[in-house]
């Protein structure tokens, strides 16, 4: 009787508590994530990948001036001539003193890419062994990551090198083809760009037309970013090629221009990161939350006077105006109404005027001056209805649409740094500007210095790699 | 040899007759001073080989014939002796000396002599000598070993605790946690000191029988419980107490020395940087004063009010004290107290009430507690009984921003922002801007006009403000319950099953305001986020105890199973209507989240004790865990420790006059630690979350390693204790090594892999050090007066024995084979050249192969110099320690606590920011007035530049030797007289002044020594120094 109570107590006791569960350590699974297979066994679940990814380079990634793609593309601008900011985020940029190996803008130039660049690695390593989908429903998927690898890869060879032509050999940003633990040792600014076209250029053979939505890459971005890419390279007739066929299909609506620029809907729009009340990288977006005085807490971005008196009065792209001060020899005095700030403002990432112009630099660059003509008279009357043509032909023609290229794109795509790189010219800054400084042509300052935590972490870098780039 | 048989057989004779014809069963109960039985107490009949002992109730039977004498004897008691006569001898042991203290191991506990390791103990009466609003704060200079570290002074906030080093890289290196044996998943701070009883900490091997989580060291917390057969006492305590800084903070510059100096920072710039003549560099920097900060606290307007040769037009109309807006002057600690306790011959009962309100440095920060507890345990027969703790704890806390680089941080915006800029709009001119109710308004430096409206840095904010409007109102709601059935099988074997159930939620809300700061423009923002955690244990433990002979043994076999629950929502909105702050009111949905996380283990244990004749003592312990952090087949560890100790002073060869006791003891174990590193670190996931307007999103997580398993550590330790001169002297001293092996760790990988790092098991650490304890005890001892001294002091040796790559570095650090986690590797400041006041640093010379040759020079190119290994300073203190005094004088009674700290280094960054000499337009500090003002001047401070640079960057510059010193406590009481007590018809009555953190000596002013362990501060409030009145009543 008493054996039988204890026994009862004891073995009610284990069984209570204890050896019930089969797998009691087995049952535990994460929830808010899931596995590969899962990713890679339908084509909703690697369009989920894609979607994340496009998350991912509009969130925020570091800080306020190192946040996502935006604002790699407002520091550019901020380093030229026609752009200048207040001593807020982005004044070292400005300054031209925020390239140093320990600095964050040179950490963040690196790894952004870098973090981009293996996502995609994961993608395409997924999809080349992933079994459950149709051949063209991999091929379309394979673009978009293929598309992203040249473009971030692009990316790199801008923050990092001079142009090809300053030096083909010259050390460039280590190439990853797939998910890796173990560095690579530097590669050439040659080696970096013919990876760069070999993979824009399957891209293009196998992307789409067709897309979830204009946040996502078709053949019309892939060929925009070969546009680039040619253009940097001065590959004028595949530059003039790629260029046109990014913009088919887009239309210039020029009334939408004044709507704040932040808005995917506009029909010039080929590209863009959309936001969402509850998908806001709230104050990081670059330039709106910096160049809008009325809605945005910083009020950094200011205009050079020289650059604002290019427009004429009935240009719909001269959104400058007096907010502080209407002498115009302060740096303060102008500021733009281009871009408005809320926190679910899209940020534009590529419109068809911009492919347009590649188009007609690439045609006038290859001596088709008239034709180079009507696609840059185009744009101007739309944009200036009291536009008048200039008649330029030649190097003036090129100047002309060089500048074209500045007033439209202004505060966009650091366009005035990328067209001083790719020609090799140099920025002089004049004006209004609150620091005055000149990069020659080739100027170390157009360049970045390689991270030091790459180097520390790196076997086959050393700090010698900064030698020439401090 | 003839004879000497014959004597033998003659004796074995009388033996076997005396049996046969006196003997009878005697029996007793053995019992302490209290009346508690002594379990396993040893009952030998005088002169016979006849032994018993005492079985759990401390009840004994033993043959014995009247007139026989029995020798009752237990460890940490006096034996006594007793005659018999009759059936019945009850004995009562006195304890022989503070060995009689019993020490709460793991899974049970132990009498002090018994004890083979190195165990400490800090009960509620060295608790109630400071006031610890967490109760781990006691163990800082009181316990050797134990490294505490209070991060900050957020009223409540959990401290930073290392046993004996930091053993750990990636994982967490904090000791395991339990209170009152089970795993406690909620924070100290809801544990009133008042209700605990004693904090143990297994400092060695003895954390082995905690296996996977025991590699750090293990806190054991007991509450308090009732005593059989006593009577219920019921005691009050009040205590009212007044705040301040315990050291004082940097003092920065006031409105019109920050003009002179800004001013002189931008001509600088013109004149060295962009290359303008003296004349025109000063004409232009006056000409761009108002425009470069954006205001004018001068009422001039747009119109510079200073010349071009650094002349002040007049007085400002505002110098905005920071400090005095933001800072509690006089913030209050208030701490009430009820418990009753005692028991009836077959119940023991506690029951404690606690409200505690603290109120922290910042102004609006305060931490209240409301907590209530009782422990039950009843006999319900001979064999069975029961009991159950319960305790139900609530904390609320509003925890304004007071840390890190946020821009709302209170601390770091007195820092920051000069007093130039002024607390509430002002317009143009100067005078104050009124809103339709004609009140003042937070000025937030982001409004359109050129002066007096948009400030540089820190736009669209007002600490002041943001204190007054935000809310940031943390809730914690702590229910545990642990109950337990024993019943003892036989005399020799014991089962006790007990299941333990705590709850912990987490209610985090904050609010920031619709039309002021950071979120008016979308029309303020509420974020709530809710955590339930939830655990359950069960625990099932046979106990077996023997003796034979001289030899005693205890088995004990558990099986243990553990498992938790992290349950967490989210919401968070936008868009609000004056006065509505609750997410109903929200007219934008911003985010909901929401998740829920897992963990088990399960385990096997078992335990050897065995002593030999009270000189031997043998443990040893084997564990095995089974746990879901880890991979199917690595999931199974092993651990265990065994240990040993002499009592030499019980030996019969053992005479030296003086010493009263004396022990040796050793152990040595292998634990495991699990802790600190995510719920599937081996799964290679994509995470959720990531969602791409309405597509669903998702991202691949870093890379990781599916076969990461523990961390081992493996912890020796030799010790001595010792009691010298009748017990006057008491102390221990040990020599301790832990290695830890296979450390979890964030192997750091190239960036350029699109990986920071992978967390694998690489890399290894020693910690070895000393351990000296030492108590004084009556050091005076006259009738009205006596003095108890004691003192410990500890060393640790931190050692990088093993890493994957030759080197890394972690931020200020780096690490390498041969060095502590923590020796600064960072640039050495090189001072600053007379020639033309800017900062230099040393480089390396290097040859032409790039190595450098051992010479060095100086560089202006913060980017180029060399960063070094600084004589090897670390961050961490070379020794720690602590003293104490207790002193009574008739009714007087006085108690004081010191520890100290030496030999460490601590980067002051709050300093470095402040001595920026306005690269930005922020504030400085006073030193700036030795800054290099013209060629040739000899400083150590450099020019004032307003452009970049990188003068105040980390560098030797700001390191500065840590030894300090604190006065923790000082506590002076009066015990009211017996007569007194008559009257009052209490027991007794006492009133006491307590001092908390009364006096701190430091060698560098403007920060508090007690930072963190990497010795690097981040803008964080400060401790408080504590000043309260008490009342203790016992009734």
């Amino acid at each position: 009787m008493k054996l039988n109570r204890i026994f009862l107590l004891i073995t009610l006791s284990f069984f209570l508590f204890a050896g019930c569960e089969e797998g009691f350590l087995d049952n535990p699974a994460p929830t808010s994530s899931v596995s590969s297979s899962v990713v890679f066994s339908s084509k909703a679940g690697v369009e989920s990948f894609i979607s994340g990814i496009h998350r991912r380079a509009r969130a925020q990634f570091t800080d306020t001036h190192n946040g996502g793609l935006y604002s790699m593309y407002y520091t550019r601008d901020v380093k030229a001539n026609d752009i200048l900011t207040k001593a807020t985020w982005f004044l070292w940029d400005y300054d031209h003193t925020y390239r140093a190996p320990t600095y964050g803008r040179t950490k963040f130039s690196w790894e952004f890419p870098y973090y981009m660049i293996n996502q995609a690695n994961i993608g395409i390593k997924g999809l080349n062994e992933s079994t459950g989908l149709a051949e063209s429903e991999k091929n379309e998927l394979m673009a978009q990551f293929l598309g992203l690898r040249g473009f971030y890869y692009f990316q790199l060879a801008l923050e990092f090198n001079h142009h090809p032509t300053y030096d083909p050999t010259a050390k460039a940003p280590p190439i990853y083809t797939e998910p890796a633990t173990d560095s690579k040792p530097m590669s050439t600014i040659t080696e970096l760009f013919t990876q760069i076209k070999k993979d824009l250029s399957d891209a293009s053979t196998m992307a789409s037309s067709s897309r979830i939505n204009k946040t996502y890459l078709n053949k019309n971005v892939i060929e925009g970013f070969k546009a680039r890419v040619h253009l940097y390279l001065r590959e004028y007739a595949e530059a003039e090629a790629s260029a046109a066929a990014a913009r088919s299909g887009f239309s210039v609506v020029n009334s939408e221009y004044g709507d704040g620029f932040n808005d995917m809907s506009m029909s010039e729009v080929i590209w863009a990161m959309a936001q969402s009340t509850d998908q806001s990288n709230y104050y990081y977006i670059a330039p709106h939350v910096f160049s809008d005085h009325e809605n945005g807490p910083y009020q950094g971005t200011f205009f050079n006077n020289d650059f604002v008196q290019l427009f004429s009065e009935t240009d719909s792209r001269n959104t400058f105006y007096h907010y502080y001060s209407t002498n115009t020899s302060n740096w303060f005095a102008w500021v733009t109404s281009k871009f408005t700030f809320a926190f679910d403002s899209d940020m534009i990432m590529m419109r068809a005027p911009e492919m347009m112009l590649i188009e007609a630099e690439a045609k006038a660059r290859q001596a088709k001056y008239t034709e180079a003509t009507t696609l840059l008279e185009t744009l101007q009357t739309t944009r200036d209805a009291s536009a008048v043509s200039s008649g330029n032909t030649g190097q003036d023609l090129i100047d002309e649409i060089m500048v074209e290229r500045r007033k439209e794109l202004y505060c966009e795509l650091g366009v005035e740094w990328f067209d001083a790189k790719r020609m090799r010219t140099g920025i002089n800054r004049t004006g209004n500007h609150r620091v005055f400084l000149d990069l020659e042509p080739d100027d170390k300052r157009f360049i970045l210095c390689i991270p030091q935590s790459e180097i520390d972490a790196n076997e086959f870098i050393d700090d010698s790699i900064n030698t020439a780039r401090l | 040899m003839k004879i000497k048989f014959i004597q033998i057989v003659t004796l074995a004779f009388l033996a076997v007759f005396q049996v046969a014809l006196a003997q009878q069963t005697v029996s007793g109960t053995v019992t302490d001073a209290d009346g508690l039985p002594l379990p396993g107490a040893t009952v030998v009949v005088k002169g016979t080989s006849t032994a018993t002992s005492a079985d759990f109730d401390g009840n004994y039977t033993i043959a014995a014939a009247n007139g026989n004498v029995l020798v009752v004897s237990y460890v940490g008691y006096n034996a006594a002796e007793v005659t018999v006569n009759g059936a019945t001898a009850n004995v009562s042991l006195s304890s022989s000396t503070a060995l009689d203290e019993v020490v709460v191991v793991g899974y049970g506990s132990l009498d002090k002599k018994s004890l083979v390791h190195a165990v400490e103990t800090v009960d509620s009466e060295e608790l109630e000598k400071i006031q610890a609003t967490s109760i781990t704060q006691a163990l800082q200079g009181t316990v050797s070993g134990v490294t505490v570290l209070t991060t900050g002074g957020v009223p409540g906030a959990d401290q930073t605790i290392r046993i004996r080093g930091i053993g750990s890289i990636n994982a967490s290196a904090s000791p395991l946690i339990i209170v009152d044996g089970a795993i406690w998943a909620g924070g100290l701070n809801s544990i009133p000191q008042e209700q605990v009883e004693s904090i143990s900490v297994l400092k060695d091997a003895s954390a082995a029988i905690y296996g996977s989580r025991g590699a750090n060291g293990v806190i054991i917390v007991n509450t308090k419980k009732g005593k059989k057969n006593s009577k219920g006492t019921f005691t009050f305590s009040t205590n009212h107490g007044s705040q301040s800084e315990a050291v004082d903070i940097h003092k920065v510059l006031d409105t019109d020395t920050f003009s002179k100096y800004f001013f002189e920072a931008v001509t600088n710039n013109n004149q060295y940087v962009l290359g303008d003549s003296n004349a025109d560099a000063r004409a232009k920097a006056a000409a761009s004063f108002v425009e470069d900060l954006g205001y004018n606290p001068y009422g001039t307007g747009s119109t510079s009010p200073i010349d071009s040769d650094g002349n002040l037009i007049g007085a400002p109309l505002w110098n905005t004290n920071w400090y005095n807006a933001l800072v509690n002057q006089n913030p209050r600690r208030v701490d009430h107290n009820i418990t009753y306790l005692g028991g009836s011959e077959k119940t023991n009962y506690f029951f404690g009430v606690n409200y505690l309100h603290q109120e922290g440095q910042v102004k609006t920060t305060w931490f209240d507690r409301f907590s209530l507890r009782s422990n039950i345990d009843t006999e319900v027969t001979d064999k069975f009984s029961m009991g159950l703790t319960m305790s139900f704890n609530n904390t609320v806390s509003n925890t304004p921003n007071q840390a890190g680089s946020g821009f709302s941080n209170v601390i770091q915006w007195i820092y920051t922002l000069p007093s130039y800029y002024p607390l509430y709009e002002r317009n143009p001119d100067g005078s104050f801007v009124l809103d339709a109710a004609g009140n003042k308004v937070y000025d937030y430096g982001s409004r359109a006009g050129l002066v007096n409206g948009s400030r540089t840095i820190l736009t669209d904010e007002n600490a002041a403000g943001a204190l007054d409007y935000y809310k940031f109102e943390n809730n914690s709601y702590n229910f545990n319950a642990s109950s337990y059935m024993n019943y003892k099988i036989s005399d020799k074997l014991n089962f006790k099953t007990t299941l333990v159930y705590g709850r912990d939620s987490f209610d985090g809300f904050s609010y920031v305001h619709y039309l002021y700061g950071y979120a008016s423009s979308v029309g303020g923002r509420v974020s709530q986020d809710r955590n339930i955690v939830t655990t359950v244990s069960s625990n099932q433990q046979f106990s077996y105890s023997d003796s034979f002979g001289k030899s005693s043994i205890n088995i004990d076999a558990i099986y243990e199973n553990y498992a938790l629950k992290v349950s967490s929502v989210g919401a968070q909105g936008v868009g609000f209507l004056p006065n509505v702050t609750v997410l109903n009111g929200s007219t934008t949905p911003e985010g909901v989240s929401g998740a829920v996380s897992e963990e088990r283990l399960e385990s096997f244990i078992t335990r050897l004790r065995y002593n030999y004749a009270e000189k031997y003592f043998f443990e040893g312990s084997y564990r095995r865990d089974g746990s879901t952090r880890f991979a199917k087949d690595v999931r199974w560890g092993d651990f265990f420790s065994l240990a040993g100790s002499w009592v030499v002073s019980n030996e019969d060869f053992f005479d030296v006059d003086g010493i009263d006791f004396l022990k040796l003891r050793y152990s040595y174990g292998e634990v495991g630690n699990n802790r600190g590193i995510g719920y599937f670190p081996y799964m290679q996931l994509f995470s959720t979350g990531w969602n791409n307007l309405e597509n669903t999103g998702v991202l691949s997580q870093g890379v990781v390693d599916p076969m990461l398993s523990w961390e081992k550590t493996a912890i020796s330790n030799l010790g001595l204790e010792f009691n010298l001169l009748d017990d006057k002297i008491s102390g221990s001293l040990d020599y301790y090594t832990r290695e830890s092996i296979d450390l979890i760790y964030d192997k750091p990988l190239a960036i350029s892999t699109g990986n920071a790092s992978i967390t694998t098991n690489v890399g290894s650490i020693k910690n070895s050090g000393v351990e000296l304890t030492l108590n004084a005890n009556n050091v005076i001892d006259k009738e009205n007066l006596k003095l108890d001294l004691g003192f410990n002091i500890t060393t640790n040796e931190n050692e990088i024995t093993e890493l994957t790559q030759e080197e890394f570095i972690n931020g200020t650090k780096k690490w390498m084979v041969g060095k502590s986690l923590y020796h600064w590797f960072i640039r050495e400041w090189a001072g600053v050249d007379p020639a033309d006041g800017y900062g230099m640093w040393y480089k390396d010379i290097l040859d032409a192969e790039g190595n450098p040759t051992g010479e060095r020079e100086t560089t202006k190119e913060y980017g180029e110099a060399t960063r070094y290994y600084i004589d090897d300073k670390t961050s961490l203190p070379k020794y720690t320690g602590g003293f104490n005094a207790n002193l009574t004088y008739k009714n007087f009674d006085f108690s004081t606590l010191v520890y100290f700290s030496l030999g460490s280094y601590q980067y002051d960054s709050e300093y470095a920011g402040l001595m920026g000499g306005f690269e930005r337009n922020e504030q400085g500090h006073p030193d700036l007035a030795r800054r290099w003002q013209k060629p040739g001047d000899i400083t150590d401070v450099p020019l004032l530049l307003n452009a970049s640079n990188d003068f105040n960057a980390t560098s030797t510059r700001f390191l500065y030797k840590n030894d300090w010193a604190r006065v923790k406590a000082i506590t002076i009481g009066y015990n009211f007289s017996d007569e007194v007590n008559n009257k009052l018809k209490t027991e007794s009555f006492r009133i006491f002044l307590q001092g908390d953190n009364l006096f701190t000596i430091t060698g560098h002013d403007g920060i508090d020594p007690e930072q963190t362990l990497s010795g690097t501060t981040n803008a964080r409030s400060s401790l408080m120094r504590t000043i309260s009145l008490g009342l203790n009543i016992k009734l």
